[in-house]
């Protein structure tokens, strides 16, 4: 389930890169287009930051994600100031757009952390047993 | 499965797999085989030790001096946690933090602490905290010697 969860998304992700690729032809760069290259900009600088911090920190799953939470939302804004997404009367929306996510993966990691220490214990037991 | 032992004088230990077509299993029990024969010198008081890899416990890094422990010694090891890293490899001893090696065979449990650190309790009951990212690497090793 969790692998066609995934394949969805990375599909999904190229057909829409390859739909707006190809309506940018059509129609120009529409600020709908523009928005969705902005978006897989700012998803593939998360995913860098993301990445090295999970490279060179060992936290806590609070901890990470509180420090994880920061750094992202500075990013968002920064990213959105130099975009023109935000401004200065607006930039706290970054905030809840964070927020939403972060709450939502950090449940969905709990749940799978939780999962596979299921999957060692059973393990465990079972090699106990023999 | 056959098992098969005979004396043979003046020869190293040869262990002889047969098996009607190569697969999986037969494929791990040869890396199990292969893997028994993996040792490590420990240090202590200027006495060298060899240890074999099913005695080890875990590996610790503390001040960038590598060591290793037993079910009830600590031995100092020559080499950094880089070497150990290949040494390893498809073994059941895997990273479980920056500073930490530890050998699954001697893991009773993983416990979850307050939805934040993971501890691993061995069979000596030691604890060990164990890095969330290396929460997959652990269980590979488990999935693999299920296979």
């Amino acid at each position: 389930m969790k692998k066609i969860f995934r394949d969805t998304c990375i599909l999904a992700s190229l057909m829409i890169l390859i739909v707006f690729a190809f309506s940018i032809i059509w129609a120009g760069i529409t600020q709908e287009i523009m928005l969705v290259f902005q978006l897989f900009g700012l998803a593939f600088m998360i995913s860098i930051v993301n990445n090295i911090f999970d490279q060179i920190t060992s936290l806590s799953i609070i901890y990470s994600y509180l420090v994880k939470y920061i750094l992202v939302t500075s990013l968002v804004i920064m990213y959105g100031f130099i975009v023109g997404w935000f401004y200065r009367t607006n930039f706290w929306m970054a905030f809840i757009y964070v927020t939403i996510v972060f709450v939502l993966a950090y449940f969905l990691e709990l749940s799978v952390t939780k999962k596979d220490i299921d999957y060692i214990n059973e393990k465990i037991k079972k090699r106990r047993m023999q | 499965m056959k098992i098969i032992t005979r004396k043979v004088d003046n020869q190293p230990l040869t262990i002889i797999v047969e098996y009607p077509k190569m697969d999986k299993e037969y494929e791990r029990i040869i890396e199990k085989i292969k893997h028994m024969d993996v040792h490590f010198i420990g240090k202590m008081e200027d006495k060298s030790t060899r240890i074999d890899i099913s005695d080890v416990y875990y590996f610790e890094t503390v001040e960038r001096k590598v060591f290793l422990y037993t079910r009830k010694d600590v031995f100092r090891f020559d080499g950094n946690m880089a070497d150990l890293d290949e040494m390893t490899i498809n073994t059941e001893l895997v990273r479980v933090s920056r500073t930490c090696i530890m050998n699954t065979e001697h893991l009773k449990e993983i416990r979850q602490i307050k939805s934040s650190h993971l501890e691993a309790i061995m069979d000596n009951d030691e604890i060990i905290i164990v890095s969330r990212k290396y929460l997959k690497d652990i269980k590979n090793v488990f999935r693999r010697s299920s296979v």
